[in-house]
């Protein structure tokens, strides 16, 4: 299938955050409670469209326990955009987020876009960390934020849609070198060549989503 | 044949440049070679003998130097010569001409007597397509490229080796001018002018019983074909091989027979021989081996391919090979044989192999690229009779799996008193069969180690109910936590948290794990639980329930199930250790082990960065669980747990399973990414028996130098004991 670009995410977090969940959700879009834990790195990818264009997201969603975490780091070269999770109704999971993100700021390009997401928030019952906690962390680390639920779908498709939105935006504005594959991103049919560094063409890169 | 004598001879025979044109061109793919023309005359079809001033003019389309027949599996006995295809009006006719004794001779090297006969023997002076019944080309993963090709009449050549490569370009020649049908039951058989009339054909069990291979029947049924000159001449020169020789020797029944799919395979098992090839490559393998192979067989009668001959040279193979009893893995065994080897050689003889050697060397730089291409099928291996003793520890590939062991033939391993006598015998077996599932419950305990196998019945049962009670005490100390004490111990409620959360992830598509409130559910988490008190330093690990979903499934009772666990995790835990020096320790040995025996593939990994081999990661953390169906995984780890060949039997299978799609790797440029989800997207596609008989091999044929490559103490072999160490740190 042809696209325009291609995005390469990693989904990150703590083990049993939903990782697996939210990328099953947004590719399938279906729940499934009964799936295997992840050892390793595991893969998924789906179409979107952004500013008409078609874009295809590469996902690798990681293992989230810390023994594996040496390997884990090996899959953030070259990710474009990355999904922090943590889940809203285990604080630890919230605590976790500074060394993921310093993993994060450590092993992927310094350009790399990250979305801190607290997942299950169907179990507002038993949460355990406010919205406000999630979005203060996220302002004071530069993230986009979002509380999704992997369960329900909601927000699933704009926790993906934002971030590759946000990585078109740069593609757009120049930041990337997209020849360089370095960061994450292909550049598919040979017309949207052209395209990449300062070329002109709108920019009105949202998607319609709501957003942070 | 080989240019050097002895020892050194099957090299020699491969760089004998004087013998084959020049290396650069024999290596390269082989084209369509438009030969002067010259003239001859044809006779009746199929049978061409052509004189010299015919008017006819025949063409050589294709040739392909060093395809060899082997009649045994020793690599001297190889018997190597020139393939062609040769045109004439609108018949297209196949000649493989051995090179000759005298050329040999010539160049001051001494042949066996023996190879002589057999080179009249083998020879295939021309045989017509339309006698042709159907090829199949085999392309094992490591080993030389090959064909059968079985007649109509029910015969079938033995198979012809290309050293060099060319079977593409040899079965592309042939579709240029036959029709040449893909089989629809196996994409690597071509039927030749098929006629798709089913009710044509037919299996009888007439038909097989005639079936012999065409080398072995042409001299008595047949007169024997008229020698011509051109036998005793270096057939290089293309003019000097007249045309005349090009009768057809192929033993022909009246009836022509329709033979079935399944006839050609059973054609094909017979025209199967026992070799022992070795190639560019190995030299990373034991010369010694392999010369003292040859070097051992020379004072023997050669070994002709005939069922009961099969087995005498499977003998001789297992003086090589067999492991010892007093060894587990059959290392000792190769060595002893080297040994044996190296005190035969004669100084001079050594001498000579070390000059091969050295002049070997100096060929590869020139042979790299060549090498490269052909490293994937040119890990020399080797291959015995089909259908010949089951417990051969060599590997055959086609061989069926013997079936698995059951309850009455396990009954015969134990004295009276439930005793394994022979543990060595016990392992072989399941390594070779596997287990039947309502055997595996005893059987597993065993190969797990939580069972001796000099233990008796009453032992056994002494053990069983011990083991029971200390279960229950490990379990009660932490089933007696209080809520109110688990309020004030984190470190418990996250322990048993990361437990929970994982059982309710491990195979619950399994029946026997399936749906809400599963009670083998609840087991697996209060066996995990209660591993995690036992073995608090390492605690609970991702993993830890792939391992065990399989062994509770099969052992079913509770304590049992932990105990066998526990066993397993004293080889394993260092895969879960925090520092992931068991799993580096693993996959640095893989790495080694593709060094050793697919170099290019290893300096492909290396340029792209791929050297940390992390994409065999999940195989070796829970040992390929994720990989296969969960029956192929309990036939899998029985395997492994034989430690019958290695203890490292799943390395070498990360090896066999990359060696297998080594083409697509390199062909796509697959780098670290895109080669970590091609490799994750193999799970569910990886063929278990053709990885595990692939693996065998592989094993068998690294021999000590994969040993080599895996340090002492590498997981899962049990840690190194040190009598004086102090006690860990805490
Ligand atoms: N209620 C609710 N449960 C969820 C949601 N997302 C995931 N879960 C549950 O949380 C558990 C863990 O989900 P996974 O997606 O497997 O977690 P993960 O982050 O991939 O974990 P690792 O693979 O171990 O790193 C599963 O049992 C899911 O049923 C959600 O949005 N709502
Ligand atoms: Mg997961």
């Amino acid at each position: 299938m042809s696209y325009a670009y291609l995005f390469k995410y990693i989904i990150i977090g703590d083990t049993g955050v939903g990782k697996s969940c939210l990328l099953l959700q947004f590719t399938d879009k279906r729940f499934q409670p009964v799936h295997d834990l992840t050892i390793g790195v595991e893969f998924g990818a789906r179409m979107i469209t952004i500013d008409n264009k078609p874009i295809k997201l590469q996902i690798w969603d990681t293992a989230g326990q810390e023994s594996f975490r040496s390997i884990t780091r090996s899959y953030y070269r070259g990710a474009a955009g990355a999904l922090l999770v943590y889940d809203i109704t285990r604080r630890e999971t919230f605590n976790h987020l500074t060394s993921w993100l310093e993993d994060a700021r450590q092993h992927a390009n310094s350009n790399m876009t990250i979305m801190l997401i607290g997942n299950k928030c169907d179990l507002a019952h038993r949460r355990a960390v406010s919205t406000e906690e999630g979005e203060q962390f996220a302002k004071e680390n530069g993230l986009v934020f979002m509380e999704t639920s992997a369960k329900t779908a909601q927000n699933v498709e704009d926790a993906f849609i934002n971030t590759a939105a946000k990585i078109y935006q740069k593609i757009e504005e120049g930041i990337f070198d997209v020849s360089n594959e370095s960061y994450g991103i292909k550049v598919g049919y040979s017309t949207w060549t052209a395209s990449g560094g300062t070329g002109g063409g709108n920019t009105s890169a949202q998607s319609g989503g709501c957003c942070s | 044949m080989g240019g050097q004598s002895g020892p050194t001879m099957d090299s020699g025979d491969f760089f004998d440049q004087s013998e084959f044109v020049p290396s650069s061109k024999s290596n390269a793919p082989s084209k369509p070679v438009q030969d002067r023309s010259s003239s001859s005359s044809g006779n009746e079809a199929g049978k061409m003998v052509v004189g010299n001033g015919s008017p006819d003019s025949y063409k050589v389309v294709f040739i392909k130097d060093n395809v060899s027949v082997h009649p045994t599996q020793n690599a001297s006995e190889r018997i190597s010569g020139r393939l062609r295809l040769i045109k004439q009006g609108a018949s297209l006719f196949m000649t493989w001409i051995p090179y000759t004794v005298q050329g040999a001779a010539r160049r001051g090297t001494s042949i066996m007597k023996s190879t002589e006969k057999d080179r009249n023997l083998y020879t295939i002076r021309a045989v017509s397509l339309a006698e042709m019944r159907s090829i199949r080309r085999h392309t094992p993963p490591f080993g030389l490229q090959y064909v059968i090709i079985v007649l109509t009449s029910g015969l079938a050549f033995p198979p012809l080796y290309f050293h060099t490569g060319g079977v593409r370009e040899f079965l592309s020649t042939l579709r240029n001018h036959a029709l040449l049908v893909r089989s629809n039951d196996d994409s690597n058989v071509y039927l030749v002018n098929d006629v798709q009339d089913p009710l044509q054909r037919s299996l009888t069990s007439l038909e097989l019983t005639e079936v012999t291979p065409v080398s072995v029947i042409t001299p008595a049924a047949e007169p024997p074909p008229v020698v011509t000159k051109e036998d005793d001449v270096e057939p290089v020169p293309e003019e000097s091989i007249t045309s005349s020789s090009m009768h057809t020797s192929v033993y022909r029944q009246g009836v022509r027979r329709e033979a079935s799919r399944e006839i050609i395979n059973v054609l094909e098992k017979f025209s199967m021989v026992t070799k022992f090839a070795r190639d560019t490559t190995a030299h990373l393998f034991g010369e010694s081996r392999f010369l003292g192979n040859s070097e051992m067989d020379l004072d023997r009668a050669p070994m002709r391919l005939r069922n009961d001959d099969a087995s005498k040279s499977n003998i001789e193979f297992q003086t090589l090979n067999r492991p010892q009893e007093s060894n587990s893995d059959g290392k000792e065994a190769v060595a002893k044989g080297e040994d044996e080897t190296h005190r035969r050689l004669t100084g001079v003889e050594k001498e000579k192999i070390e000059r091969g050697e050295k002049e070997k060397k100096e060929e590869k730089e020139e042979k790299k690229k060549s090498a490269e291409e052909e490293a994937a099928t040119n890990v020399g291996t080797f291959e015995l009779v089909d259908g010949t003793q089951n417990d051969s520890p060599a590997l055959v590939w086609g061989r069926a799996r013997p079936p698995p062991l059951g309850h009455e033939e396990w009954a015969t391993f134990l004295d009276s008193e439930g005793r394994v006598v022979d543990p060595k015998a016990l392992k072989k077996r399941v390594f070779h069969g596997g287990v039947e599932p309502n055997l595996r419950p005893e059987l597993w305990k065993f190969l797990l180690g939580h069972y001796k196998f000099d233990s008796t019945y009453a032992e056994r049962e002494a053990l069983v109910a011990l083991k029971r009670e200390e279960y229950k005490v490990l379990q009660t100390q932490w089933k007696t936590v209080s809520e109110d004490q688990a309020r004030r111990f984190a470190k418990f409620r996250e322990r048993k948290h990361r437990v929970e959360k994982d059982v309710v992830r491990t195979d619950r598509t399994i029946p026997f794990y399936e749906g809400d409130d599963n009670k083998n559910v609840d087991i697996l988490r209060d066996i995990l639980v209660t591993y995690s008190f036992y073995n608090f330093d390492l605690g609970y690990c991702q993993g830890m329930s792939d391992l065990l979903s399989p062994i509770l499934h099969v052992v079913v009772e509770e304590s049992e199930a932990f105990w066998c666990f526990a066993a397993l995790m004293e080889r394993m835990a260092p895969n879960f250790h925090r520092d992931q020096a068991g799993m580096q320790a693993q996959l640095s040995a893989v790495s080694k082990l593709v060094q050793l025996l697919d170099n290019p593939l290893h300096d492909y990994f290396k340029q792209n960065d791929c050297l940390n081999y992390f994409f065999c990661f999940r195989w070796i953390l829970i040992c390929f669980k994720r990989e296969f169906d969960y029956n192929d995984v309990l036939r899998l780890w029985e395997v492994l747990w034989s430690h019958y060949l290695s203890e490292h039997f799943h390395l070498y299978m990360c090896v066999a399973i990359l060696k297998r799609h080594r083409r697509k790797i390199m062909d796509e440029q697959m780098e670290f990414d895109t080669l970590l989800k091609f490799i994750n997207e193999l799970s569910g596609h990886i063929e278990l028996e053709s990885t595990l008989r692939d693996t065998e091999a592989l094993c068998l044929f690294a021999g000590e130098k994969g040993t080599a490559c895996i340090p002492p103490g590498t997981p899962p072999s049990l840690p190194v004991v040190e009598v004086d160490a102090f006690p860990m740190s805490l």
